[in-house]
């Protein structure tokens, strides 16, 4: 019971989430400005533009709906924290069952689809072009990265275990550009892209409705990427996860910039003729049992 | 979905400068359009008329900071064919070399602008990296990085002597290699590709209909140059026109790349060949200059042909009107837009190089109502 409750509030939960979520944010940023011959900010910057941003003022315009932007980011935010209950980190206790795989895919994409909700919420014309960007771009991942889960899961029995997926290299590859869809980075910005509609979907989002959306973001990107460590790399014990993990992001940050902006029917094309024929390959062979293992 | 209005402006990420397009769009794609200006209108123009002729050419630096050279050099020009001055040889190679320069460093501002527009954020911050190469070898003969006050009547009033032209080379050499680099990613990257070809499309027919001028005319297939005439030193340089034909942005990507690298070759020429003597003339700062007089001074800016017309009253100008590029180009940028998607606004925009504020006009609006004067009305005022 004890230990429930550590596990949800303390780690892998809700503050464990938060800190490791927004630290490999900071490192993000650090290795970006790198790529790019800046020096960037240091690591902990996301906390401090974080305790920024709840100091302000909540906003609501006119045409919003101020229940439900209140709603969406905590909504957001709990799942995300939900899901990674799920993943067996470092050989903690995670909450196990047959077919939680369905349930850990389930919060993660309520966990994205409030954030679309959050911008037809607000009422502004920016944020609903954001939001149908976003609801299109879920369309667009979402098959791929179910199947490439359902692969594993037929491979580990529907569970969330600790797996090397070595042997089925577009399972890796559906997977990971399942993880760039959901946490959106290029060239899969499609919804944020600023250049055109200022913010997606957060365009209207201040003071704290718009910091727990920060904190919703910091949890996703690190349920994903250490989802990612377990479920295709096998885990390990504590240096070697935050090994793989750190890979996984520099891996991560290294395409989000060598890639500029594709456009929304670019990015479907792209998940539904490429992605999608590649990682049904993998299921077939697992189906089959042609070389596997 | 239903119709609504978006609006793209007046304050927006994608913007540097207040520009207000008002974009219909249904779902992703725009069907109807508006643009509209004004909000930076500074009346330089009129300024200009109460000011001696020199202390003009002063204010005609600040009309904009990128193009700042060539608006001096326009002027420069009218009031030396005015005064009936003629600028020493070595001055004009001088002019040459800063207008390159200013090309250099206004085409780099451009392209990375254009990549920071479809979410290319490593080459924006590249090509800004590169950017401060020509703008240190401005700084290196002028002294200063943005209004560098080299032209006056006559000539130019900063030399460049031997000891800086090896470290120009020096640095153009540098220079050269990042332009390859550019080059090979405009043409093999299939992202950049994808969200530059067949977006803004504005055929030769249009750009010739709708008055297009700079790289945009020249990306669409027309080999209209100014310099190609040979103005100034231009004549005994072999200078070509850098022209595309696919007509949309990424042949006018493609246009502003070749042009730098053009203009390196130019400077290197200039430098080499530029001859030996003064590089100004005694002229009195007070000017006269016979009333009534008018002359129309053209120089190929880094955006297109930069007009200035001139009309002499004595001590001081009688009216001075300036025709920035941007301005020819607002009316092809409808054409552009017709039928894109909201993701392509961005980077048509931008593909234009628009300069707002020099380009700004005014608008007169009474009780909350725009107003259009006629052309009576305008002699009456």
């Amino acid at each position: 019971m004890i230990w429930d409750i550590f596990s949800i509030i303390i780690f892998p939960g809700l503050f464990g989430a938060i800190i490791i979520g927004l630290l490999y944010e900071g490192l993000g940023r650090k290795i970006t400005a790198r790529m790019q011959h800046r020096r960037g900010p240091p690591i902990h910057q996301p906390f401090f533009d974080w305790i920024k941003t709840m100091t302000k003022e909540n906003i609501t315009p006119k045409a919003g709906n101020s229940f439900l932007m209140t709603l969406c980011p905590i909504v957001s935010l709990a799942a995300a924290v939900s899901a990674i209950l799920f993943v067996p980190i470092l050989g903690l206790p995670a909450i196990v069952f047959e077919g939680n795989i369905f349930v850990f895919l389930y919060f993660l994409l309520i966990s994205v689809v409030f954030v679309a909700v959050a911008g037809f919420a607000t009422g502004s014309p920016f944020g609903i072009i954001g939001s149908s960007r976003e609801i299109i771009q879920i369309i667009s991942y979402e098959l791929p990265f179910i199947i490439s889960l359902i692969t594993l899961g037929f491979l580990t029995g529907f569970q969330i275990t600790p797996f090397t997926a070595v042997y089925f290299p577009f399972t890796i590859f559906g997977f990971m550009l399942g993880i760039m869809g959901k946490l959106g980075l290029p060239p899969f910005h499609i919804p944020e892209a600023e250049q055109e509609i200022v913010a997606g979907p957060m365009t209207e989002f201040t003071g704290p409705r718009l910091g727990i959306f920060q904190l919703s973001h910091a949890a996703l990107l690190w349920v994903l990427v250490s989802s990612a460590t377990v479920m295709l790399f096998g885990g390990g014990t504590i240096i070697e996860f935050f090994i793989k993990s750190v890979i996984i992001l520099l891996v991560l940050m290294f395409i989000k910039n060598i890639f500029s902006r594709a456009k929304i029917n670019q990015a479907f094309k792209f998940y539904w003729l490429v992605v999608m024929p590649l990682v049904l390959i993998d299921l077939v062979r697992v189906l089959t049992g042609f070389m596997v293992g | 979905m239903s119709n609504f209005c978006l609006p793209f402006g007046p304050q927006h990420p994608g913007l540097v400068e207040p520009i207000h397009v008002k974009l219909e769009v249904e779902g992703e794609k725009v069907i109807g359009y508006d643009i509209k200006f004004g909000y930076s209108h500074r009346g330089i123009e009129k300024s200009l008329e109460k000011r001696q002729w020199i202390k003009g050419i002063f204010l005609a630096e600040r009309v904009c900071g990128i193009c700042s050279h060539c608006h001096t050099l326009a002027i420069t020009q009218g009031i030396e064919t005015l005064a009936n001055i003629q600028p020493t040889g070595r001055s004009e190679y001088i002019r040459v070399v800063m207008a390159e320069l200013e090309r250099l460093h206004s085409h780099l501002l451009t392209l990375g602008v254009c990549f920071h527009e479809i979410g290319f954020g490593t080459i924006f911050q590249y090509m800004f990296r590169d950017r401060e190469i020509p703008m240190e070898l401005l700084e290196l003969i002028s002294g200063n990085r943005v209004n560098y006050g080299m032209n006056i009547p006559g000539g130019v009033r900063r030399d460049i002597e031997n000891h800086k032209v090896k470290i120009i080379m020096q640095k153009l050499d540098k220079l050269e290699g990042r332009f390859d680099y550019y080059l090979k990613l405009l043409e093999k990257d299939i992202i950049v590709k994808k969200r530059t070809q067949n977006v803004g499309v504005l055929s030769k027919k249009d750009a010739i209909k709708l008055g297009a001028t700079g790289p945009v005319r020249r990306a669409s297939g027309i080999s209209t140059d100014f310099r190609k005439t040979g103005p100034g030193a231009y004549g005994d340089l072999s200078f070509y026109a850098v022209t595309e034909n696919g007509c949309d942005v990424h042949s006018r990507l493609l246009v502003r790349t070749k042009e730098c690298e053009a203009s390196i070759s130019l400077i290197r020429e200039a430098l080499r060949n530029m001859p030996e003597g003064d590089i100004n003339k005694k002229v009195p700062p007070i000017m006269n200059i016979e009333k009534g007089r008018e002359t129309i001074s053209r120089v190929e800016a880094q955006r297109g042909e930069l007009i200035y017309y001139l009309r002499s009253n004595g001590m001081m100008p009688y009216r001075i009107k300036i025709k920035t590029p941007t301005y020819a180009n607002y009316v092809p940028l409808g054409e552009m837009l017709k039928g894109s998607l909201i993701s392509d606004v961005p980077i048509t925009v931008a593909s234009l190089d628009p300069c707002v504020t020099c380009a700004d006009r005014m608008t007169v609006v009474k009780n909350g109502k725009e107003k259009i004067y006629t052309k009576e009305e305008l002699k009456r005022l």
